[in-house]
C-alpha cells in the first residue's frame, strides 16, 4: 500500500495518468466531485442523510465484493444476511408494547444496541455457515440460481414467520445505540458511528485481501483445481470468506435497523439484492475502492434524479433502476471489470 | 469470435452426494416423505385430488416457462434473464390492449354452426397433415419403444380428455380449442412451406421460415380462440399480439445487443449480468408506465368450475393444461423433426462448427429467442388471468421456469414438460401442512434437494 501510495503521489503521476485516459482516475474524480458539489449545494442536513444511506450501502457492497470480486462467486443472496442481521437486532432491541397495537405480538427483549449487535452478527454467521455449505456445492449459473433462492427463502421467512417478525406489520421502536449514558439520537452522531463501522469494514476487508488468505482466494477464483493441487482446501476458504462477508452484511443490517427504527420485509426484497450486485459490478470487482465508489454513485444517482424537472418524484427509484440496468449492459460490453475493478467476471 | 461457453452445462462436474450413509439417509428421507404424503392422501383423498388438480394447473404455466427457457438455454448456454421480463411484457401487453379496447371485440364468433363447420374443416385438414408429416416418418424409423410410449401417452391423453368432456359436455368447445389451434397451426405451416417453395428457390432462407412459423402460429392461435367462441375474441387477439410483441423484443435484443456482448464475453456470467441489466431496465419501465400496484386481467373462458370426482378446476386452468401440452407438441416437432430444429441442436452442441458448416447461427439463435420469449409471454398471460399481474411477477416466474427446467433436466424439452408439472405438484403437496404463502420456499427447497441428489434432473440431456 505504501509503495502504491508513494507511486500515486509522485509529481506528475496524476497528470500522466489523466492524460493517458485512465478510466479509474476519471471515474473516481467524477464521482467524488459530483458528491462534493451536491453536498455543498444542498447543505449539511442533506449531506448527513445521504452519507448515512451511502455508509450502509457501502458496508454491504464492500462485504459482497469479498465474495463476488475476490473469491469469484456471483452471489445474489446477500440481502438475506442483511435482513437476518436487521431482524435479529430489531427484535432484540425493540421495546414496543404490541398489546396496545392490537396486532400480532412478539416477545420484547429491549436489549441495548451494543449487546444485541454481536449476538445478531453471530446469528448471521451461523446462518451463513448453513447456507454456505449448501452453496459451495454449486458453480457458475447454478450458484446464482441457488443464491437467488436463499434471498427468496429469507424474504418469505421475514414476511410469513409472523410469530417472530410480525410479518408485514414490521418491528417498531428499534433502539438507537447508547455509549454509556449517551444515546445517539442525533443524525450526525449516528452518521459518525456508521462511518466508524464503514472504516472498520474497509480495514477488515483490506487486511483480508492483502493477506495470504486473500491471495489464496484470488487463486481459487482464477483456477480452483490448480490451487487444490498445492494442498489448499478451496471449499474451506470459500466457506470462510462467505461467512465473514455475511457477518459484515449482518452488521450493516443491524445498523440499518437501528438507523430507521422501523423495519418491514419490503426492505429486503430480491430487487434490493440485485441492485446491490449491480453496485458491486458497477464500482469494480476485486476492488474495495470500487465498491465505495459504486455505492456513492448509486446514492448520488437517485438524489441527482430528484432534480430532473421532467421526472415526477414517485418515479425516481424506477428511473435509477433503469439507468443502472443500462449501465450494467454497457459495462458488460465495454468494461466487464467495472469502473475501477481488477477482475473480469 | 469467442463465444460464452466456459462450461457446457453448470451441472457438469456436479456429483451426487456420495458415501453409503448419505445415500441411505437420502433414501430414508425420500421414503419417509413419500410415506407421509401417501398417508395424507389416504386420510383425505378428496383434498389430495384437489391438490393434484391445482398442481397441474400451476404446473402447466411452469412447464411452458421451462420449455422456452430450456430451449434458449440449451442453444446459447447462458441464463437469459430477459426471459422474466418477457413474461411480464406479455401480461402487460394484454392489459394495455384490453384497457384500450383493442379492436372493440368486433371479431367475436358466437355461432355454433360456424364453430362446427370450422371444427370439421380443421379436423379434415389436420388428418391430412398428420398423414403427410407423421406417417411416413413413423414407418421408416419405427423404434418400437418410442412408438409404444408415444401411443401410450396419446391414449392416456385422449382418455383423460374424453373423461373430462363426458363430465362437462357443455365445455366441449373450450376443451377442443387448443387441440384444433395446434392442428391448424401445423396445417398452415405445411401449406405456407409448400407455397413458398413454388414461389421462390430461396424459400428455405431462415427469415422466410421464421415468418411462416409466426403466421402459422397466429393462424393456429386464432383458430383455437375463435372456436372457444367466447364474445371476447378481441381478448384472444390481444394475447396473440402481445406474445408476438414480447417475442419481437427478444429477437431484437439478441440481434441488436446480445450478439455483440457475446462476441466479447469470456464467461456465461457476463451474459447473465448483461441480461440482468435488461431485466432491471424493462421492469423499471413497466412500473413507470403501469404503476407497481397489482392489477387484474379480465376473466377469460369464465363459467362455473368443472367438477372432477368432487374436486373443482376452473375451465381456464384446463385450457392452460391443454395449451402446455400443445406447446410441448409444437416445440417437440420443431426441434426434433424440422431442419430448423436440427440447426438449433447443432448450435447447442457446437456453435463454431455449426457456423463453419454454413448455418447462419445469428439468425437461428435470434429466432430461438423469439420462440422462447413467446413461451414466456404465454405463461405470463396465463398467470395474469389466473391471479393478477404486477411488475415483480417476471422475476418470480423466471425463477420458477428455471427451477422447473433444472428439476426436469436442463436442456431437455421432455424434461421441461415433466419438470414443470412436477414442480407444480411438489409446491401444492408441499404446502399441505403449511400455509399457501410458503410455496416459493417449497419450490426452492425442492430445487436444492434435486441439485444435491439428482443434479442432472429427472431426464438428463443426452
Amino acid at each position: 500500500m505504501t509503495a502504491l501510495a508513494r507511486r500515486a503521489f509522485q509529481p506528475g503521476e496524476l497528470r500522466r495518468r489523466a492524460a493517458a485516459g485512465d478510466v479509474k482516475l476519471w471515474a473516481s474524480l467524477l464521482i467524488l466531485v459530483w458528491a462534493a458539489v451536491f453536498m455543498i449545494w444542498q447543505g449539511l442536513g442533506f449531506a448527513i442523510s445521504i452519507g448515512s444511506v451511502f455508509a450502509i450501502w457501502a458496508i454491504l457492497a464492500v462485504s459482497l465484493n469479498l465474495v463476488v470480486g475476490y473469491a469469484g462467486l456471483l452471489s445474489v443472496g446477500h440481502i438475506g444476511f442483511f435482513g437476518i442481521g436487521a431482524y435479529a437486532a430489531a427484535i432484540l432491541t425493540s421495546n414496543a408494547s404490541y398489546e396496545q397495537l392490537r396486532t400480532e405480538a412478539i416477545p420484547t427483549f429491549a436489549w441495548p444496541f451494543f449487546a444485541a449487535l454481536p449476538v445478531s452478527i453471530a446469528l448471521v454467521g451461523v446462518a451463513a455457515v448453513v447456507v454456505g455449505v449448501v452453496l459451495n456445492r454449486f458453480r457458475d449459473d447454478i450458484y446464482v440460481l441457488v443464491s437467488f433462492g436463499f434471498a427468496i427463502i429469507a424474504f418469505n421467512v421475514f414476511l410469513n414467520g409472523r410469530g417472530l417478525t410480525r410479518g408485514a406489520f414490521g418491528v417498531h421502536q428499534i433502539a438507537r445505540p447508547a455509549i454509556g449514558g449517551w444515546e445517539l439520537t442525533g443524525e450526525l452522531e449516528f452518521l459518525i458511528l456508521l462511518l466508524v463501522f464503514l472504516a472498520l469494514t474497509v480495514a477488515v476487508s483490506w487486511l483480508i485481501v492483502t493477506s495470504s488468505f486473500g491471495r489464496v482466494l484470488t487463486a481459487i477464483r482464477e483456477d480452483e483445481q490448480a490451487i487444490e493441487v498445492f494442498g489448499y482446501r478451496a471449499t474451506h476458504y470459500k466457506l470462510a470468506i462467505w461467512v465473514i462477508s455475511a457477518m459484515l452484511a449482518g452488521l450493516a443490517g443491524a445498523l440499518f435497523a437501528s438507523w430507521t427504527s422501523f423495519i418491514d420485509p419490503n426492505s429486503f426484497i430480491l430487487l434490493e439484492s440485485v441492485l446491490l450486485v449491480s453496485i458491486v459490478i458497477l464500482g469494480g470487482l476485486a476492488s474495495i475502492w470500487g465498491s465505495l465508489l459504486g455505492a456513492m454513485a448509486f446514492v448520488l444517482l437517485e438524489e441527482g434524479m430528484r432534480f430532473l424537472p421532467f421526472l415526477p418524484a414517485e418515479y425516481v427509484g424506477q428511473a435509477r433502476q433503469a439507468v443502472l440496468g443500462i449501465l450494467l449492459v454497457l459495462l458488460m460490453l465495454f468494461r466487464p471489470q467495472g469502473l475501477v475493478g481488477r477482475y473480469r467476471l | 469470435m469467442t463465444t460464452a461457453r466456459s462450461s457446457v452445462s453448470p451441472t457438469r462436474g456436479l456429483r451426487r452426494w456420495q458415501g453409503r450413509q448419505t445415500q441411505l439417509l437420502a433414501g430414508a428421507l425420500a421414503a419417509a416423505a413419500a410415506a407421509y404424503v401417501a398417508w395424507k392422501i389416504g386420510q383425505s383423498p378428496d383434498q389430495a385430488l384437489q391438490f393434484t388438480l391445482n398442481g397441474l394447473a400451476v404446473g402447466a404455466v411452469y412447464a411452458l416457462l421451462a420449455m422456452g427457457f430450456t430451449l434458449v438455454y440449451s442453444t446459447v448456454w447462458f441464463f437469459d434473464l430477459y426471459y422474466g421480463a418477457a413474461a411480464a411484457l406479455g401480461a402487460y401487453g394484454v392489459f394495455y390492449l384490453r384497457s384500450h379496447d383493442f379492436l372493440g371485440g368486433q371479431y367475436a364468433v358466437n355461432s355454433p354452426v360456424v364453430n362446427t363447420v370450422f371444427a370439421l374443416v380443421a379436423a379434415g385438414v389436420s388428418g391430412w397433415v398428420l398423414h403427410v408429416v407423421l406417417y411416413r416418418r413413423v414407418r421408416t424409423r419405427a423404434n418400437p419403444t418410442v412408438l409404444l410410449s408415444l401411443v401410450g401417452a396419446l391414449a392416456a391423453g385422449v382418455g383423460v380428455y374424453t373423461g373430462l368432456l363426458l363430465a362437462n359436455p357443455e365445455q366441449l368447445h373450450v376443451m377442443l380449442s387448443p387441440v384444433v389451434g395446434v392442428l391448424v397451426m401445423a396445417a398452415a405451416a405445411v401449406l405456407l412451406r409448400r407455397g413458398m417453395r413454388r414461389v421462390s428457390a430461396r424459400a428455405d432462407a431462415w427469415p422466410l421460415r421464421a415468418l411462416a412459423l409466426a403466421v402459422a402460429a397466429a393462424a393456429g392461435a386464432a383458430a383455437g380462440f375463435l372456436l372457444a367462441g367466447a364474445p371476447d375474441a378481441s381478448l384472444y387477439l390481444s394475447w396473440g399480439v402481445s406474445c408476438v410483441l414480447a417475442g419481437c423484443v427478444g429477437l431484437a435484443l439478441y440481434r441488436g445487443l446480445y450478439v455483440y456482448v457475446r462476441a466479447r464475453a469470456t464467461s456465461p456470467l457476463i451474459m447473465l449480468v448483461a441480461s440482468l441489466g435488461i431485466l432491471l431496465t424493462i421492469s423499471a419501465f413497466i412500473v413507470i408506465v403501469f404503476r407497481s400496484a397489482p392489477r387484474p386481467l379480465p376473466e377469460a373462458l369464465g363459467g362455473s368450475p368443472w367438477s372432477v370426482a368432487g374436486a373443482a378446476i376452473k375451465g381456464f386452468n384446463v385450457f392452460a393444461i391443454g395449451l402446455a401440452l400443445a406447446g410441448f407438441a409444437a416445440l417437440w416437432l420443431l426441434v426434433k423433426k424440422t431442419a430448423f430444429g436440427k440447426a438449433v441442436r447443432a448450435i447447442g452442441d457446437d456453435e463454431e462448427v455449426s457456423k463453419v458448416v454454413g448455418i447462419d447461427t445469428t439468425v437461428v439463435i435470434a429466432v430461438v429467442f423469439f420462440i422462447g420469449a413467446v413461451y414466456a409471454a404465454v405463461a405470463g398471460i396465463l398467470t395474469g388471468h389466473d391471479t393478477a399481474i404486477q411488475p415483480r411477477m417476471g422475476l418470480l416466474l423466471l425463477m420458477k421456469g428455471w427451477i422447473a427446467s433444472v428439476i426436469g433436466g436442463l436442456g431437455n424439452i421432455n424434461g421441461a414438460l415433466i419438470g414443470g408439472f412436477a414442480l407444480g405438484l411438489i409446491e401444492q403437496f408441499g404446502i399441505w401442512d403449511l400455509a399457501g404463502e410458503w410455496k416459493d420456499v417449497v419450490a426452492f427447497v425442492a430445487l436444492i434437494v434435486f441439485l444435491s441428489f439428482w443434479p442432472k434432473g429427472l431426464l438428463a440431456r443426452k
